[in-house]
């Protein structure tokens, strides 16, 4: 069961390639009819060369990556749960101040201490705002601190 | 001669103040990536790619911009390898061998000088070549019909896992993956939608800078996250520069081997910057013999990749000036930038926009020069930078990636879809599908299925028009070669590189 990884990807390439293949012949035909490359022709080889490697891969798996467990697993959570969050919260709470949550809350987790992560996360974000508004004049959103 | 006009119209391009601007701080930034361990020229140039987009430079400075951060970066590498005995990426590998029993035996700060000498002369002769080679090719390339645009991008495909890759059918799938999502949006010829599930946002098709700072800039953040090296390093003591003029007139000739096999190398559809840095230090080793005291610090260690991996990168901007088709990573990346600035890569670009190459070009040359100039002085500044933590640097160096990709469309949406691509580089990474011929399949994808179109028009569905030509036919054997000959050799290098780190144990 080392070989997991590969087989699972082979079998997630299989459905795609199915589906993207299957798609490809639902179009209507162009106006004007049917020509020897139509807008499915290019598709489909795709699909069945994706089909042959999926096929592949389930047959002749590579040994396994070692796979993050428990607290790297939730590390690399967390990371992703931050960028999401950040984007989310960039437009209402502003670049500055997401921007150090973000960048702080990141550094923390890499192993920062909070103090010196949260002030390197206000540091770049007000380098970074003031140097692309006044600097480069590329509007990022003031967000809360909007002065109007 | 002809060349020579026109590389003095490069220089008149080159040489603006403004373009001039570009250059030192592409070498700047690049070479500050370059030295930072886990950031590579292809992560640099694709952070940097956004900024040249929003500042809405005019694509002679965009791409002299990029250039001089390819060559930065190819330049940086080599610090930590020497200081930290870690190398910054693949090519800088070699470097590590000679570099660092140099560091420690407190010649870092000659290690340092040579090597940036060498980096220089590498620069230089691939550049040399790179003039010399480019338009012959372009012109011989002229030739080419659909269908051997077809097979020459096949070929692309093929050679682009690169001798180090492993599993030749995980490069054809990640291919694949990356022309099908070049299918996405409305198709050109018919205006049929496809796979757009009637989301307004898809119809002009995915971007693929989103895709490539996604995948290379997010993804390298994930794995930091996830191996967590990084405490800071302590801070190398550099030393005194002690080299004298006979020991650097001694590395004359192995400067010249080098540079000269890095740009073959580099040329080489595939083989690339590794292979360039690794044969330079192998024939190096063979030409001088017992005579000298390889692995233990000898200088020529020093300079024979540096020269080698310096000659490639410039090498591997042949095909993709003149063919469209990319010979490494990095250059797969400054190729999405010349298609998102409306210039078509290829034989035609030569005559269509003749000031963007040979401004390119002579910004290499000026870049090289500047690169020399910049690293000798500011080493010092580079040094002290490799002993910041990457836990500081890391997630700021993501925020960038975030503003770069923001500031072109001021939409969110765009941002979680290169989330998403992180996420998805992640994986791939970690089952070793290469991430490159996914974004040349990106780009590459929407030429393939023109040239296919046009191909097939003109021969009245007739596929075997595909192979026809003897031109088409010997490509895509070459590609078919391609593709069979890393499996080959690619295990034999690797372990042959891996038994040349071994033979030195190096304490860390």
């Amino acid at each position: 069961m080392t070989s997991l990884g590969d087989r699972i990807l082979g079998l997630g390439l299989l459905v795609l390639a199915v589906a993207y293949g299957w798609a490809a012949q639902q179009w209507p035909e162009p106006f004007g009819g049917a020509e020897t490359v139509g807008p499915e022709t290019f598709p489909t080889m795709l699909a069945v060369v994706l089909v042959a490697g999926s096929l592949y891969l389930m047959i002749k798996p590579d040994p396994d990556a070692q796979w993050p467990i428990g607290k790297s697993a939730f590390e690399l959570m967390v990371s992703l749960v931050v960028l999401v969050v950040y984007t989310l919260l960039l437009e209402p709470l502003g670049f500055v101040i997401a921007t150090t949550l973000a960048v702080g809350t990141l550094s923390w987790r890499m192993g920062a201490a909070p103090k010196p992560a949260f002030l390197t996360g206000l540091l770049s974000a007000v380098v970074v705002f003031v140097l692309f508004n006044y600097g480069l004049s590329l509007s990022l959103p003031a967000g809360l601190l909007e002065v109007q | 001669m002809e060349t020579l006009g026109f590389l003095m119209e490069g220089f008149a391009v080159a040489l603006t103040p403004y373009n001039l601007m570009f250059a030192l701080f592409g070498a700047f930034v690049g070479t500050l990536i370059g030295c930072l361990p886990g950031l590579g020229p292809a992560n640099g140039v694709a952070i940097l790619i956004p900024l040249a987009f929003t500042l809405g430079l005019p694509p002679e400075t965009a791409m002299i911009l990029l250039t001089a951060v390819y060559a930065g970066a190819m330049y940086g590498g080599r610090i930590s390898s020497i200081l930290l005995n870690i190398p910054g990426d693949e090519p800088a590998m070699m470097t590590c061998l000679d570099g660092y029993p140099m560091a420690q035996k407190g010649r870092a700060a000659d290690a340092l000088a040579v090597s940036a000498i060498a980096s220089f002369a590498g620069g230089l002769i691939g550049t040399i070549g790179l003039i010399m080679l480019a338009p012959v090719l372009a012109k011989f390339a002229l030739t080419f019909g659909p269908a051997e645009y077809f097979a020459l991008f096949l070929l692309a495909f093929a050679t682009l896992g690169g001798i180090t890759g492993k599993n030749p059918v995980k490069t054809v799938v990640a291919a694949t993956l990356g022309i099908m999502i070049s299918t996405v949006g409305i198709d050109i010829s018919t205006g049929t939608q496809r796979y757009t599930f009637g989301v307004l946002e898809l119809y002009e098709g995915i971007d693929f800078i989103l895709a490539i700072v996604g995948l290379f800039a997010i993804s390298e953040l994930l794995f930091f996250v996830e191996s967590r090296m990084g405490r800071g390093r302590d801070k190398m003591n550099v030393g005194k520069l002690t080299l004298t003029m006979k020991e650097l007139v001694m590395t004359i000739p192995t400067q010249l081997r080098g540079g000269v096999l890095g740009f073959i190398s580099g040329v080489l559809p595939g083989a690339g910057a590794s292979l360039g840095s690794f044969i330079s230090y192998t024939l190096e080793k063979q030409v001088v013999g017992r005579k000298g005291k390889f692995g233990e610090g000898d200088i020529r260690g020093v300079v024979a990749p540096e020269a080698g991996n310096n000659g490639a990168s410039s090498g591997a901007l042949v095909p993709m000036l003149t063919l469209g088709v990319p010979g490494s990573g990095t250059t797969a990346v400054l190729l999405a930038m010349l298609i998102s600035l409306n210039i078509t890569p290829g034989p035609l670009m030569f005559t269509q926009n003749a000031d963007i190459v040979w401004g390119v070009i002579a910004a290499l040359l000026i870049g090289n020069v500047l690169l020399l100039v910049l690293n000798i002085p500011l080493v010092g500044f580079f040094v002290k930078l490799l002993s910041v933590p990457p836990m500081y640097l890391l997630p700021i160096v993501t925020m960038v990636a975030f503003v770069g990709i923001y500031s072109i469309s001021h939409s969110t949406f765009d941002l979680y879809f290169m989330v998403a691509f992180g996420v998805a580089g992640y994986f791939l990474r970690k089952l070793e599908i290469p991430l490159v011929p996914i974004i040349l399949g990106l780009l590459l994808g929407p030429e393939m299925e023109k040239n296919l179109g046009h191909a097939l028009v003109l021969s009245d569905g007739d596929w075997s028009v595909l192979w026809a030509s003897p031109l088409a036919m010997g490509l895509w054997i070459v590609a078919g070669l391609g593709l069979i000959l890393p499996y080959l050799i690619g295990p034999l290098l690797r372990r042959r590189m891996n038994a040349a780190m071994k033979e030195n144990p190096v304490s860390d």
